[in-house]
Protein backbone atom coordinates (compact mmCIF):
# COMPACT_ATOMS: atom_id res chain seq x y z
CA UNK A 1 0.00 0.00 0.00
CA UNK A 2 1.74 3.34 -0.85
CA UNK A 3 1.65 6.05 1.50
CA UNK A 4 0.48 8.78 0.33
CA UNK A 5 2.68 12.17 1.05
CA UNK A 6 -0.47 13.67 2.70
CA UNK A 7 -1.72 10.80 4.89
CA UNK A 8 -3.86 11.80 8.02
CA UNK A 9 -3.68 8.94 10.57
CA UNK A 10 -7.12 7.60 12.32
CA UNK A 11 -7.22 7.30 16.18
CA UNK A 12 -9.52 7.15 18.54
CA UNK A 13 -8.79 7.68 22.34
CA UNK A 14 -11.08 6.14 24.93
CA UNK A 15 -11.66 8.59 27.53
CA UNK A 16 -13.07 7.90 30.94
CA UNK A 17 -15.79 10.50 31.61
CA UNK A 18 -14.56 11.70 34.69
CA UNK A 19 -11.17 12.63 34.32
CA UNK A 20 -9.71 12.48 30.38
CA UNK A 21 -13.02 13.80 28.78
CA UNK A 22 -13.19 16.31 31.03
CA UNK A 23 -9.73 17.20 30.64
CA UNK A 24 -10.33 17.29 27.20
CA UNK A 25 -13.40 19.50 27.55
CA UNK A 26 -11.03 21.87 29.84
CA UNK A 27 -8.36 21.91 26.24
CA UNK A 28 -11.43 23.02 24.02
CA UNK A 29 -11.96 25.72 26.61
CA UNK A 30 -8.84 27.04 26.95
CA UNK A 31 -8.57 26.64 22.88
CA UNK A 32 -5.73 24.60 22.99
CA UNK A 33 -5.35 22.93 19.82
CA UNK A 34 -4.47 19.42 19.35
CA UNK A 35 -4.77 17.17 15.69
CA UNK A 36 -8.02 16.24 14.44
CA UNK A 37 -7.32 12.75 13.83
CA UNK A 38 -8.08 12.21 17.13
CA UNK A 39 -11.33 11.41 18.01
CA UNK A 40 -12.73 10.75 21.40
CA UNK A 41 -15.09 8.00 22.32
CA UNK A 42 -16.52 8.77 26.08
CA UNK A 43 -16.43 6.08 28.22
CA UNK A 44 -17.78 5.79 31.69
CA UNK A 45 -14.63 4.30 33.48
CA UNK A 46 -11.26 3.12 31.73
CA UNK A 47 -11.91 0.39 33.39
CA UNK A 48 -14.98 0.12 30.38
CA UNK A 49 -12.43 -0.74 27.89
CA UNK A 50 -12.79 -4.02 27.00
CA UNK A 51 -9.45 -5.10 24.74
CA UNK A 52 -11.80 -6.07 22.29
CA UNK A 53 -12.39 -2.59 21.32
CA UNK A 54 -8.43 -2.46 20.22
CA UNK A 55 -8.73 -5.33 17.81
CA UNK A 56 -11.81 -4.01 16.21
CA UNK A 57 -10.73 -0.57 16.06
CA UNK A 58 -7.32 -1.70 13.78
CA UNK A 59 -9.66 -4.20 12.09
CA UNK A 60 -11.87 -1.03 10.87
CA UNK A 61 -9.25 0.82 10.11
CA UNK A 62 -7.94 2.66 12.90
CA UNK A 63 -4.05 3.50 12.68
CA UNK A 64 -3.76 4.17 16.24
CA UNK A 65 -5.65 4.03 19.82
CA UNK A 66 -5.41 5.34 22.81
CA UNK A 67 -7.01 4.18 26.10
CA UNK A 68 -7.18 7.15 28.79
CA UNK A 69 -8.30 7.71 32.20
CA UNK A 70 -8.02 8.94 36.10
CA UNK A 71 -4.66 8.83 37.75
CA UNK A 72 -4.30 5.60 39.68
CA UNK A 73 -6.44 6.29 43.04
CA UNK A 74 -8.58 8.59 41.35
CA UNK A 75 -10.81 6.37 39.74
CA UNK A 76 -14.21 7.63 39.90
CA UNK A 77 -15.21 4.31 40.96
CA UNK A 78 -12.39 3.86 43.40
CA UNK A 79 -10.86 0.79 41.73
CA UNK A 80 -11.68 0.51 37.97
CA UNK A 81 -8.03 2.26 36.81
CA UNK A 82 -6.17 -0.62 38.64
CA UNK A 83 -7.90 -3.47 37.01
CA UNK A 84 -7.15 -0.87 33.37
CA UNK A 85 -3.32 -1.17 34.17
CA UNK A 86 -3.16 -4.60 34.80
CA UNK A 87 -5.46 -5.71 31.41
CA UNK A 88 -3.74 -3.37 29.20
CA UNK A 89 -0.05 -4.01 30.30
CA UNK A 90 -1.14 -7.65 29.26
CA UNK A 91 -2.93 -6.50 26.46
CA UNK A 92 0.10 -3.92 25.30
CA UNK A 93 2.05 -6.99 25.48
CA UNK A 94 0.08 -9.34 23.55
CA UNK A 95 -0.36 -6.55 20.69
CA UNK A 96 3.17 -6.53 20.37
CA UNK A 97 3.65 -10.44 20.39
CA UNK A 98 1.07 -10.21 17.56
CA UNK A 99 3.12 -7.71 15.48
CA UNK A 100 1.70 -4.89 16.11
CA UNK A 101 3.99 -1.97 16.21
CA UNK A 102 3.94 -0.55 20.54
CA UNK A 103 3.87 3.24 19.36
CA UNK A 104 -0.11 2.13 17.66
CA UNK A 105 -1.09 1.95 20.81
CA UNK A 106 -0.73 4.03 24.05
CA UNK A 107 -2.68 4.06 27.83
CA UNK A 108 -2.06 7.15 29.71
CA UNK A 109 -3.39 8.61 32.85
CA UNK A 110 -4.59 11.74 32.25
CA UNK A 111 -6.70 14.28 34.59
CA UNK A 112 -9.53 16.61 34.49
CA UNK A 113 -7.41 19.13 34.99
CA UNK A 114 -4.41 18.38 32.83
CA UNK A 115 -5.41 19.42 29.20
CA UNK A 116 -1.51 20.62 28.51
CA UNK A 117 -0.99 17.02 29.35
CA UNK A 118 -4.24 15.65 27.08
CA UNK A 119 -3.10 17.63 24.39
CA UNK A 120 0.54 16.81 23.94
CA UNK A 121 -0.18 13.14 23.93
CA UNK A 122 -2.77 13.70 21.69
CA UNK A 123 -0.25 15.19 19.03
CA UNK A 124 2.95 13.03 20.24
CA UNK A 125 0.78 10.14 19.13
CA UNK A 126 -0.89 11.42 16.03
CA UNK A 127 2.81 12.34 14.95
CA UNK A 128 4.25 8.76 15.80
CA UNK A 129 1.56 7.17 13.80
CA UNK A 130 1.85 9.53 11.14
CA UNK A 131 5.13 8.31 10.66
CA UNK A 132 4.73 4.76 10.47
CA UNK A 133 1.94 4.89 8.24
CA UNK A 134 -1.40 3.69 7.41
CA UNK A 135 -2.04 0.34 9.79
CA UNK A 136 -2.57 -2.60 7.82
CA UNK A 137 -2.08 -5.37 10.32
CA UNK A 138 -5.87 -6.34 11.35
CA UNK A 139 -7.23 -4.64 8.82
CA UNK A 140 -10.92 -5.99 7.29
CA UNK A 141 -10.14 -4.85 3.49
CA UNK A 142 -7.21 -7.07 3.26
CA UNK A 143 -7.94 -10.62 2.57
CA UNK A 144 -6.19 -13.55 3.31
CA UNK A 145 -3.87 -13.75 0.27
CA UNK A 146 -3.06 -9.90 -0.02
CA UNK A 147 -2.04 -9.20 3.51
CA UNK A 148 0.81 -12.08 3.40
CA UNK A 149 2.37 -9.61 1.20
CA UNK A 150 0.79 -6.15 2.96
CA UNK A 151 2.44 -7.35 5.99
CA UNK A 152 4.83 -4.43 6.04
CA UNK B 1 -1.05 -51.58 33.41
CA UNK B 2 -3.96 -54.06 33.66
CA UNK B 3 -3.54 -54.65 37.53
CA UNK B 4 -4.32 -50.89 37.53
CA UNK B 5 -7.07 -51.21 35.09
CA UNK B 6 -8.94 -53.87 37.27
CA UNK B 7 -8.72 -51.15 40.04
CA UNK B 8 -10.49 -48.62 38.42
CA UNK B 9 -13.28 -50.92 37.31
CA UNK B 10 -13.60 -52.46 40.77
CA UNK B 11 -13.89 -49.01 42.03
CA UNK B 12 -16.19 -47.76 39.19
CA UNK B 13 -18.35 -51.06 40.04
CA UNK B 14 -18.38 -50.30 44.22
CA UNK B 15 -19.16 -46.77 43.40
CA UNK B 16 -22.46 -47.23 41.22
CA UNK B 17 -23.78 -50.36 43.70
CA UNK B 18 -23.87 -48.28 46.67
CA UNK B 19 -25.38 -45.63 44.59
CA UNK B 20 -22.25 -43.33 45.65
CA UNK B 21 -22.08 -41.83 42.65
CA UNK B 22 -24.96 -41.64 39.02
CA UNK B 23 -22.25 -42.43 36.86
CA UNK B 24 -19.04 -42.53 36.14
CA UNK B 25 -16.83 -41.11 33.57
CA UNK B 26 -13.16 -42.59 32.73
CA UNK B 27 -12.30 -43.73 29.41
CA UNK B 28 -13.52 -46.83 26.97
CA UNK B 29 -12.41 -48.73 24.21
CA UNK B 30 -12.77 -47.50 19.85
CA UNK B 31 -12.30 -49.77 16.87
CA UNK B 32 -9.09 -48.25 17.36
CA UNK B 33 -6.25 -50.23 19.04
CA UNK B 34 -4.73 -46.60 19.58
CA UNK B 35 -7.57 -44.68 20.26
CA UNK B 36 -9.59 -44.45 23.34
CA UNK B 37 -13.06 -42.43 23.91
CA UNK B 38 -14.61 -40.82 26.93
CA UNK B 39 -17.24 -42.81 28.74
CA UNK B 40 -20.21 -42.54 30.60
CA UNK B 41 -21.17 -45.95 32.74
CA UNK B 42 -24.82 -45.57 34.64
CA UNK B 43 -24.66 -49.30 35.12
CA UNK B 44 -22.27 -51.45 37.78
CA UNK B 45 -22.45 -54.39 35.45
CA UNK B 46 -20.87 -51.83 32.75
CA UNK B 47 -17.79 -50.74 34.72
CA UNK B 48 -15.78 -53.86 32.68
CA UNK B 49 -15.63 -51.20 29.64
CA UNK B 50 -13.18 -48.46 31.38
CA UNK B 51 -9.93 -49.09 30.21
CA UNK B 52 -6.51 -47.28 31.22
CA UNK B 53 -3.32 -47.58 28.36
CA UNK B 54 -1.42 -45.06 26.79
CA UNK B 55 -4.11 -43.84 24.89
CA UNK B 56 -6.19 -42.45 27.31
CA UNK B 57 -5.45 -39.32 26.64
CA UNK B 58 -8.77 -36.63 26.73
CA UNK B 59 -9.29 -34.70 29.87
CA UNK B 60 -12.30 -35.72 31.19
CA UNK B 61 -12.74 -32.67 33.40
CA UNK B 62 -14.96 -30.48 30.90
CA UNK B 63 -17.73 -32.80 31.16
CA UNK B 64 -18.83 -31.76 34.09
CA UNK B 65 -20.07 -28.87 32.66
CA UNK B 66 -22.63 -30.99 30.44
CA UNK B 67 -24.32 -31.39 34.06
CA UNK B 68 -24.34 -28.91 36.71
CA UNK B 69 -27.16 -30.22 38.93
CA UNK B 70 -26.78 -33.82 38.82
CA UNK B 71 -29.13 -35.85 41.32
CA UNK B 72 -25.97 -38.29 42.83
CA UNK B 73 -22.42 -37.58 42.16
CA UNK B 74 -20.49 -38.00 39.15
CA UNK B 75 -17.61 -40.09 39.31
CA UNK B 76 -14.99 -38.86 38.00
CA UNK B 77 -11.01 -40.19 36.92
CA UNK B 78 -8.55 -37.94 37.90
CA UNK B 79 -4.97 -37.22 36.92
CA UNK B 80 -3.05 -34.45 37.38
CA UNK B 81 -4.36 -32.24 34.47
CA UNK B 82 -7.83 -33.41 35.97
CA UNK B 83 -7.64 -32.27 38.54
CA UNK B 84 -5.80 -28.74 38.26
CA UNK B 85 -9.05 -28.64 35.54
CA UNK B 86 -11.52 -29.25 38.72
CA UNK B 87 -9.89 -26.41 40.55
CA UNK B 88 -9.91 -24.08 37.85
CA UNK B 89 -14.05 -25.06 37.42
CA UNK B 90 -14.17 -24.93 41.38
CA UNK B 91 -12.62 -21.12 41.38
CA UNK B 92 -14.52 -20.13 38.44
CA UNK B 93 -17.60 -21.02 40.66
CA UNK B 94 -18.80 -23.50 38.02
CA UNK B 95 -19.69 -26.62 39.73
CA UNK B 96 -19.71 -27.71 43.47
CA UNK B 97 -17.12 -29.65 44.98
CA UNK B 98 -20.08 -32.30 46.97
CA UNK B 99 -21.27 -33.42 43.59
CA UNK B 100 -18.35 -34.82 42.28
CA UNK B 101 -16.97 -37.68 43.43
CA UNK B 102 -13.00 -37.50 42.38
CA UNK B 103 -11.31 -41.16 41.59
CA UNK B 104 -7.30 -39.81 41.47
CA UNK B 105 -5.22 -42.41 39.49
CA UNK B 106 -1.96 -41.01 38.96
CA UNK B 107 -0.77 -41.06 35.41
CA UNK B 108 2.47 -42.12 34.15
CA UNK B 109 2.67 -40.25 31.01
CA UNK B 110 0.47 -40.69 27.99
CA UNK B 111 1.52 -41.07 23.83
CA UNK B 112 0.47 -37.25 23.78
CA UNK B 113 2.28 -34.04 22.70
CA UNK B 114 1.12 -32.12 25.20
CA UNK B 115 2.13 -34.90 28.46
CA UNK B 116 5.97 -33.57 27.40
CA UNK B 117 4.50 -30.27 28.74
CA UNK B 118 3.02 -31.88 31.20
CA UNK B 119 4.78 -30.96 35.23
CA UNK B 120 1.80 -32.52 37.38
CA UNK B 121 1.01 -36.36 36.82
CA UNK B 122 -0.63 -36.99 40.37
CA UNK B 123 -3.97 -35.55 41.22
CA UNK B 124 -3.84 -32.38 43.27
CA UNK B 125 -7.14 -33.33 44.92
CA UNK B 126 -9.13 -36.36 44.87
CA UNK B 127 -11.61 -38.78 47.01
CA UNK B 128 -9.50 -41.57 46.76
CA UNK B 129 -6.50 -42.66 45.63
CA UNK B 130 -5.98 -45.88 43.65
CA UNK B 131 -2.60 -46.64 43.96
CA UNK B 132 0.91 -45.42 44.44
CA UNK B 133 1.92 -41.52 42.95
CA UNK B 134 3.95 -41.79 40.11
CA UNK B 135 7.64 -39.36 40.05
CA UNK B 136 7.00 -35.93 38.32
CA UNK B 137 8.57 -35.78 35.71
CA UNK B 138 11.49 -33.22 35.51
CA UNK B 139 10.66 -29.60 35.48
CA UNK B 140 10.07 -28.58 32.02
CA UNK B 141 13.56 -26.51 31.84
CA UNK B 142 11.41 -24.84 28.44
CA UNK B 143 8.07 -23.63 29.70
CA UNK B 144 8.40 -20.79 27.63
CA UNK B 145 10.83 -21.94 25.35
CA UNK B 146 8.47 -21.56 22.07
CA UNK B 147 7.64 -17.68 23.55
CA UNK B 148 10.88 -16.77 23.27
CA UNK B 149 11.49 -18.16 19.90
CA UNK B 150 8.62 -15.59 18.43
CA UNK B 151 9.47 -12.84 20.62
CA UNK B 152 12.92 -12.96 19.17
CA UNK B 153 11.30 -12.18 15.83
CA UNK B 154 11.09 -8.64 13.98
CA UNK B 155 7.50 -6.99 15.07
CA UNK B 156 6.58 -7.97 10.96
CA UNK B 157 7.97 -11.59 10.84
CA UNK B 158 5.88 -12.18 14.19
CA UNK B 159 2.56 -10.43 12.48
CA UNK B 160 3.38 -13.04 9.23
CA UNK B 161 3.78 -15.59 11.59
CA UNK B 162 0.46 -15.59 13.18
CA UNK B 163 -1.16 -14.55 10.45
CA UNK B 164 -0.21 -17.28 8.23
CA UNK B 165 -1.42 -18.85 11.12
CA UNK B 166 -4.68 -18.10 12.08
CA UNK B 167 -5.04 -17.94 7.82
CA UNK B 168 -5.42 -21.94 8.07
CA UNK B 169 -7.95 -21.56 11.32
CA UNK B 170 -11.00 -23.24 10.21
CA UNK B 171 -13.46 -21.30 12.92
CA UNK B 172 -14.79 -24.49 14.52
CA UNK B 173 -14.37 -23.82 18.28
CA UNK B 174 -12.87 -27.12 19.45
CA UNK B 175 -10.16 -24.84 21.34
CA UNK B 176 -12.64 -23.44 23.10
CA UNK B 177 -15.08 -26.10 24.09
CA UNK B 178 -12.49 -28.10 25.15
CA UNK B 179 -10.60 -25.45 27.55
CA UNK B 180 -11.64 -25.71 31.30
CA UNK B 181 -10.95 -22.42 31.43
CA UNK B 182 -13.15 -21.51 28.62
CA UNK B 183 -16.54 -21.91 31.41
CA UNK B 184 -18.49 -19.18 29.63
CA UNK B 185 -22.43 -20.19 29.68
CA UNK B 186 -22.15 -18.15 26.73
CA UNK B 187 -19.79 -17.47 24.22
CA UNK B 188 -18.40 -13.75 22.97
CA UNK B 189 -18.09 -15.36 19.51
CA UNK B 190 -21.60 -16.80 19.29
CA UNK B 191 -22.92 -13.56 19.69
CA UNK B 192 -23.34 -12.87 16.40
CA UNK B 193 -25.71 -9.39 16.82
CA UNK B 194 -22.89 -7.78 19.72
CA UNK B 195 -20.67 -6.85 17.01
CA UNK B 196 -17.90 -8.08 18.94
CA UNK B 197 -16.70 -11.01 16.41
CA UNK B 198 -17.05 -11.06 12.93
CA UNK B 199 -17.42 -14.34 11.41
CA UNK B 200 -15.74 -13.70 8.38
CA UNK B 201 -13.00 -16.23 7.18
CA UNK B 202 -10.46 -13.80 6.83
CA UNK B 203 -6.88 -13.03 8.47
CA UNK B 204 -7.86 -10.20 10.29
CA UNK B 205 -11.78 -11.54 11.75
CA UNK B 206 -9.37 -14.83 12.60
CA UNK B 207 -6.79 -13.49 14.14
CA UNK B 208 -9.10 -11.15 15.94
CA UNK B 209 -10.67 -14.75 17.40
CA UNK B 210 -7.34 -16.05 18.38
CA UNK B 211 -5.70 -13.21 20.10
CA UNK B 212 -9.51 -12.92 22.41
CA UNK B 213 -9.90 -16.33 22.97
CA UNK B 214 -5.96 -16.08 24.78
CA UNK B 215 -6.34 -13.04 26.39
CA UNK B 216 -10.17 -14.41 27.69
CA UNK B 217 -8.30 -17.60 29.01
CA UNK B 218 -4.32 -16.63 29.30
CA UNK B 219 -4.27 -15.63 32.87
CA UNK B 220 -6.40 -18.75 34.05
CA UNK B 221 -4.57 -21.27 31.51
CA UNK B 222 -3.53 -24.79 33.28
CA UNK B 223 -1.44 -25.49 30.62
CA UNK B 224 -3.12 -28.98 29.93
CA UNK B 225 -2.36 -28.70 26.29
CA UNK B 226 -6.30 -29.61 25.13
CA UNK B 227 -6.48 -27.01 23.20
CA UNK B 228 -3.69 -27.76 20.81
CA UNK B 229 -4.23 -31.80 20.66
CA UNK B 230 -7.83 -30.65 19.23
CA UNK B 231 -7.19 -28.28 17.01
CA UNK B 232 -7.99 -30.25 13.59
CA UNK B 233 -5.30 -28.06 11.99
CA UNK B 234 -2.54 -28.79 14.24
CA UNK B 235 -2.13 -24.57 15.02
CA UNK B 236 0.24 -23.98 17.63
CA UNK B 237 -1.87 -21.79 20.02
CA UNK B 238 -0.80 -22.07 23.45
CA UNK B 239 1.80 -20.17 21.61
CA UNK B 240 -0.69 -17.21 22.82
CA UNK B 241 -1.54 -18.26 26.14
CA UNK B 242 1.88 -18.84 26.84
CA UNK B 243 3.37 -15.62 26.47
CA UNK B 244 -0.07 -14.39 28.75
CA UNK B 245 1.58 -16.39 31.49
CA UNK B 246 5.28 -16.00 31.12
CA UNK B 247 4.05 -11.87 31.38
CA UNK B 248 2.58 -12.38 34.31
CA UNK B 249 5.37 -14.60 35.81
CA UNK B 250 7.65 -11.47 34.54
CA UNK B 251 5.43 -9.64 36.36
CA UNK B 252 4.39 -10.98 39.30
CA UNK B 253 6.86 -13.86 39.73
CA UNK B 254 6.27 -17.41 40.08
CA UNK B 255 2.40 -17.83 38.35
CA UNK B 256 0.99 -21.11 38.08
CA UNK B 257 -3.25 -21.62 37.47
CA UNK B 258 -5.20 -24.69 38.54
CA UNK B 259 -2.76 -25.46 41.72
CA UNK B 260 -5.62 -24.94 44.38
CA UNK B 261 -9.36 -23.73 44.10
CA UNK B 262 -9.05 -20.16 46.16
CA UNK B 263 -5.92 -18.31 44.34
CA UNK B 264 -7.23 -15.14 42.50
CA UNK B 265 -6.08 -14.86 38.88
CA UNK B 266 -3.96 -12.63 38.00
CA UNK B 267 -6.62 -10.17 35.92
CA UNK B 268 -9.23 -10.81 38.27
CA UNK B 269 -7.70 -8.38 41.20
CA UNK B 270 -5.01 -5.83 41.66
CA UNK B 271 -2.28 -4.83 43.41
CA UNK B 272 -2.11 -0.84 44.85
CA UNK B 273 2.03 -1.44 43.73
CA UNK B 274 1.69 -2.79 40.87
CA UNK B 275 4.59 -1.31 37.99
CA UNK B 276 3.03 1.66 36.10
CA UNK B 277 4.03 2.40 32.89
CA UNK B 278 1.16 4.21 31.52
CA UNK B 279 1.93 8.07 33.32
S1 LIG C 1 -3.83 -25.27 27.69
FE1 LIG C 1 -5.46 -24.65 26.25
S2 LIG C 1 -7.23 -25.96 26.82
FE2 LIG C 1 -5.78 -26.06 28.55
S3 LIG C 1 -6.46 -24.41 29.98
FE3 LIG C 1 -4.88 -23.50 28.62
S4 LIG C 1 -6.02 -22.54 26.93
FE4 LIG C 1 -7.44 -24.00 27.96
S1 LIG D 1 -9.42 -25.57 17.27
FE1 LIG D 1 -7.90 -24.74 15.79
S2 LIG D 1 -9.07 -24.51 13.83
FE2 LIG D 1 -10.61 -24.76 15.50
S3 LIG D 1 -11.11 -22.62 16.10
FE3 LIG D 1 -9.45 -23.31 17.48
S4 LIG D 1 -7.54 -22.61 16.48
FE4 LIG D 1 -9.18 -22.53 14.90
S1 LIG E 1 -13.52 6.92 36.31
FE1 LIG E 1 -11.69 7.57 35.30
S2 LIG E 1 -10.58 5.69 35.25
FE2 LIG E 1 -12.32 5.08 36.40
Amino acid sequence: MPVEKSFEPAIVAFCCNWCTYTGADLAGLNRMKYPENVHVIRVPCSGRVNPQFILRAFQKGCDGVMVCGCHPGDCHYSTGNYFTRRRFMIMKRLLEYNGIDPERFHARWISGSEAAKFRDTAAEVSEHVKKLGPNVKYREEFRITESAEAGT
Amino acid sequence: MSEKQEKMRQCAEKLLRDGEAGYVIGWGETRFDDRTTPIFVEDPAGAGAFVWNEYAINSLAKYLLDDKYPDKKIGLFTRGCESRAINRLLKDNQIKRENVYLIGVPCDGKKSDRCTLCRERNPILYDVLLWTPEDDPPPAAGRFDRVKDIEAMSPDERYVYWGETYDSCIRCYACRNVCPACNCRECYADMSKTGFQGKQHSRSDNQIFGVTRAFHVGDRCIECGECERVCPMNLPIMGQTQKILKDINELTGEYECGMDATSENYLGRFDLDDKDEFM
